[in-house]
């Protein structure tokens, strides 16, 4: 048995071991609760889009990170084939004047796949959550249904699904200090509605659920570059958002626009294999307002963030990768007429396995969300983000 | 050198994938606590409910001699002086002529030493034994005429019809009474290879009513002659079922006619204005709907119930409570005649309907909970659902009680309604 097929079986066994780890957390993690939040108002709650890396330095390499679905410029980084994937559970703890609650929310916001052609195109096929309205939410009522007659209501109601950011999308190295890139964006994806009253008093009254799924269609476009040297990296990119419908069944419900973004970003890179730098970006969040009802309130959003990511020195012959960061932004939806605002503190780390096949990245997400209504939130996010060069 | 560091390095990527594994099971363990940040937090919020109620029975009625004679469960042995007298009849139309005698030998019946009626009945509580002794006579009530003719058989129970007697005490009214009747008729019977027809009357101390249940063939047990053909004690009893030849021919209808009621005192009937259920004779009622389909078909129901006035009946048992049963009509709307409709019903409990207790001698509104029933109306056409229910007691046929509501003929305030909480059609979901 020759050396190389020796070290290729090692390479194989560690790949199969991860993929097997990876299949085995997605299943045992298919089940999501949450409940009353700050952060799930409204369509739900912005992931970011953003990869494990870029999570790690708090999003601040986000325009510049080939890996998250935000600017298509950045695919030309990328040297070989790659299919990522990345799982996001979120520990959350909200606290009102009745007490706290915990709960979590388990995620998989963003997969990914990129092929080049050729040394200077490189096409990529991602989706991503862009918004993600999983939740659970029981609470008691008591209705008054006639003159003195009062009856209390369990209620659950639960939200499966999210809107998703499906995109095709192409980057062209044009020279040794430039890359752009052109994305499509299809708007998709659905919320399963289920609500289920049940009563105290069961020899009159009989439970029932309701259930309704909802789907969003829509498109965008997105464009972006990147100008670089040896020690800076000025990073921008635009999404056009189309028409997005929400129906049920086949009726059109409402209709609105998908949000337009933009995001620029800037980066000192002159430490060797290490990035330092600064991001902001604004969505109008605003555009999905009419897809709700009344008094459904999008708010156009900064968000911003300052991090780096840093090479530290091997352990064990593996390259490790040490970041930070903090972000600072402010979330779509309105909660009871107040906006939500996010400030978080994150971490990461990142390594090679298997010969550079496998590139494994952690990110922990320290966040805190508060609005001006005696409300508060605090969520520990966990993101895990696994890269294979097949 | 470089061996060892890929051991190493085997090792912390299965450190590694145990961590990512962990982690993300851990995940999976969430709590899921009730709204605490309701109403603050909340997108939704309870779908309000919205109650109606409305005239919705459009036709009822009462139909008495339900169930049909011969299918009572129980067979009903009254004796309530001028107010209530009913008799049992049991019909053992084919005898043996043959017993097991000692050493399993088989050899015909020339003698009896002893003939019982063996009688299973409803084992009254402490609160309905008899106060006093009573007693029960059986007489033999063959007849070359109609033989399920009440007069006819009220007749036939006279002193030369006389077959055998006996006493109980209240305390002995358990499970199975043995009641001794003429070895020589029986045996007359057994060697001419003719029917024996018995019947049961009660006889109470004066002003004394009292009712008791009989075992049927309709039900778990019934009557049964024990007829031990030998003085030795190691011969086999022979044990007779009952049985009906009559009508020739037609089992369909002979069958249920193995053992069966007669009433011969106290029949009544019900006016138009009153709903009736159980009495003398058995009765059932008949209610047929008619509920805006934008109510069944357009929303979700949670609660629906039939909100009958009750009217007291005093006449016998009137603290004597008694299940009332709503049961679903099956028989569809070609089955016209209401009698028929009452003959094809769900069984107790079908739909999740409920039953209610309720004593004859009480009065106001009962609220029967048919949510279960109404709910299976929506979408289905009144051809496969028919929009009805029956009423029925518990106890038809084997107790006298009869409970009474008033009907659609009567006072508006009085009459029947349906009460309907309904959750309206509601575009929920979209925050």
């Amino acid at each position: 048995m020759s050396p190389r097929r020796t070290q290729t079986e090692t390479n194989g066994r560690a790949i199969r071991s991860l993929l097997v780890a990876l299949l085995f957390s997605a299943i045992s993690t298919m089940r999501a609760n949450a409940q009353a939040n700050l952060s799930s108002q409204g369509f739900g709650f912005p992931t970011g889009q953003f990869s494990s890396r870029a999570y790690g330095t708090g999003g601040a390499i986000g325009e510049m990170d080939p890996l998250s679905p935000i600017n298509p410029a950045a695919l030309a980084q990328l040297g070989s084939r790659l299919v990522f994937f990345q799982i996001e559970p979120e520990y959350r703890s909200v606290t009102t004047s009745n007490g706290t609650e915990r709960t979590t929310t388990a995620r998989y916001p963003v997969v990914f796949g990129a092929i080049p052609f050729g040394s200077r195109l490189v096409m990529s096929l991602s989706s991503s959550t862009l918004l993600d309205r999983t939740a659970t939410t029981v609470f008691n009522t008591t209705d008054t249904i006639a003159a003195g007659e009062l009856v209390p209501i369990t209620t659950r109601f639960r939200v499966d699904g999210a809107l998703n950011d499906i995109r095709l999308a192409g980057a062209w190295t044009a020279a040794q200090w430039l890359r752009v890139g052109v994305g499509v964006h299809g708007i998709a994806g659905h919320n399963l509605v289920s609500i289920t009253q049940s009563f105290t008093d069961t020899t009159q009254f009989a439970p029932f659920t309701q259930q309704r799924v909802l789907g969003f269609g829509g498109a965008a476009a997105s464009a972006g570059l990147q100008v670089f040297s040896k020690t800076w990296n000025a990073s921008a990119s635009f999404r056009v958002g189309g028409k997005l419908d929400l129906s049920s069944e086949d009726t059109v419900l409402t209709s609105a626009h998908v949000p337009n973004r933009f995001g620029v970003s800037l980066a000192y890179t002159g430490i060797p294999g290490s990035s330092i730098a600064v991001r902001t970006a604004h969505d109008t969040w605003s555009a999905l307002g009419n897809l709700g009802q009344n008094g459904l309130v999008g708010v156009d959003a900064w968000d911003t963030s300052v991090g780096g990511d840093f090479t530290a020195p091997r352990i064990l012959s593996h390259p490790v990768f040490l970041r930070a960061g903090f972000r600072d932004r402010t979330l779509p939806f309105q909660a009871a007429g107040q906006d939500v605002m996010e400030k978080s503190i994150t971490a990461g780390i990142g390594s090679a396995f298997a010969n550079n096949r496998v590139l494994g990245d952690l990110a922990i997400i320290s966040a805190s969300r508060s609005a001006n209504i005696g409300a508060s939130e605090h969520a520990w996010t966990i993101s895990i983000g696994l890269s294979v060069l097949p | 050198m470089n061996r060892f560091f890929e051991e190493r390095s085997r090792k912390f990527l299965g450190l590694l994938t145990a961590v990512l594994a962990t982690v993300s099971i851990a995940a999976c363990s969430e709590k899921l606590e009730a709204g605490k940040s309701c109403p603050l937090l909340c997108p939704e919020q309870a779908i309000s409910l919205s109650d109606t109620t409305i005239d919705a029975i459009v036709t009822d009625t009462t139909v008495l001699g339900l169930p049909p004679i011969g299918a009572e469960a129980f067979l009903m042995l009254a004796s309530h002086g001028d107010t209530l007298d009913s008799r049992a009849m049991v019909r053992f139309d084919t005898l043996p002529q043959t017993f097991t005698a000692r050493n399993s030998i088989d050899s015909s019946i020339t003698v009896i030493d002893s003939a019982f009626l063996v009688t299973p009945i409803a084992k009254p509580d402490s609160a309905h034994r008899p106060a006093g002794p009573i007693t029960i006579e059986v007489y033999d009530v063959d007849t070359t005429a109609t033989d399920t003719v009440a007069s006819i058989l009220g007749s036939l129970f006279r002193n030369d019809r006389f077959l055998g007697s006996r006493t109980f005490r209240p305390e002995s009214l358990t499970d199975t009474l043995q009641i001794p009747i003429s070895t020589d008729t029986v045996l007359d019977r057994v060697l001419n290879g003719k029917k024996l027809r018995v019947g049961y009357r009660l006889v109470t101390p004066t002003g004394r009513g009292y009712d008791i249940r009989i075992g049927s063939t309709q039900g778990t047990a019934a009557v049964s002659l024990r007829i031990k053909a030998s003085l030795d004690t190691a011969a086999t009893a022979v044990v007779v079922s009952p049985l009906s030849n009559t009508p020739l021919n037609q089992s369909f209808l002979a069958g249920p006619l193995a053992d069966f009621t007669i009433v011969l005192k106290g029949l009544t009937s019900s006016p138009a204005t009153v709903l009736a259920v159980g009495g003398v004779p058995s009765r059932r009622s008949l209610l047929r709907f008619d509920v805006p389909s934008h109510i069944i078909d357009s929303t979700t129901i949670v609660r629906a119930s039939l909100i009958l006035t009750q009217l007291p009946n005093r006449r016998i048992d009137p603290r004597d409570s008694i299940f009332v049963f709503p049961n679903a009509i099956l028989a569809g709307p070609t089955v016209t005649n209401a009698g028929s409709a009452l003959g094809f019903i769900g069984t107790n409990g079908q739909f999740g309907l409920d039953s209610l207790l309720i004593a004859p001698g009480d009065s106001g509104q009962k609220s029967f909970e048919i949510v279960g029933l109404v709910r299976t109306w929506k979408g289905n056409p009144t051809t496969t659902s028919p929009r009805a229910i029956a009423l029925r007691s518990g106890l038809e046929g084997q107790a006298p009680g009869e409970i009474d509501f008033f009907s659609t003929k009567a006072a508006a305030a009085l009459r029947p309604r349906l009460r309907i909480t309904y959750v309206p059609q509601t575009s929920f979901g979209i925050p």
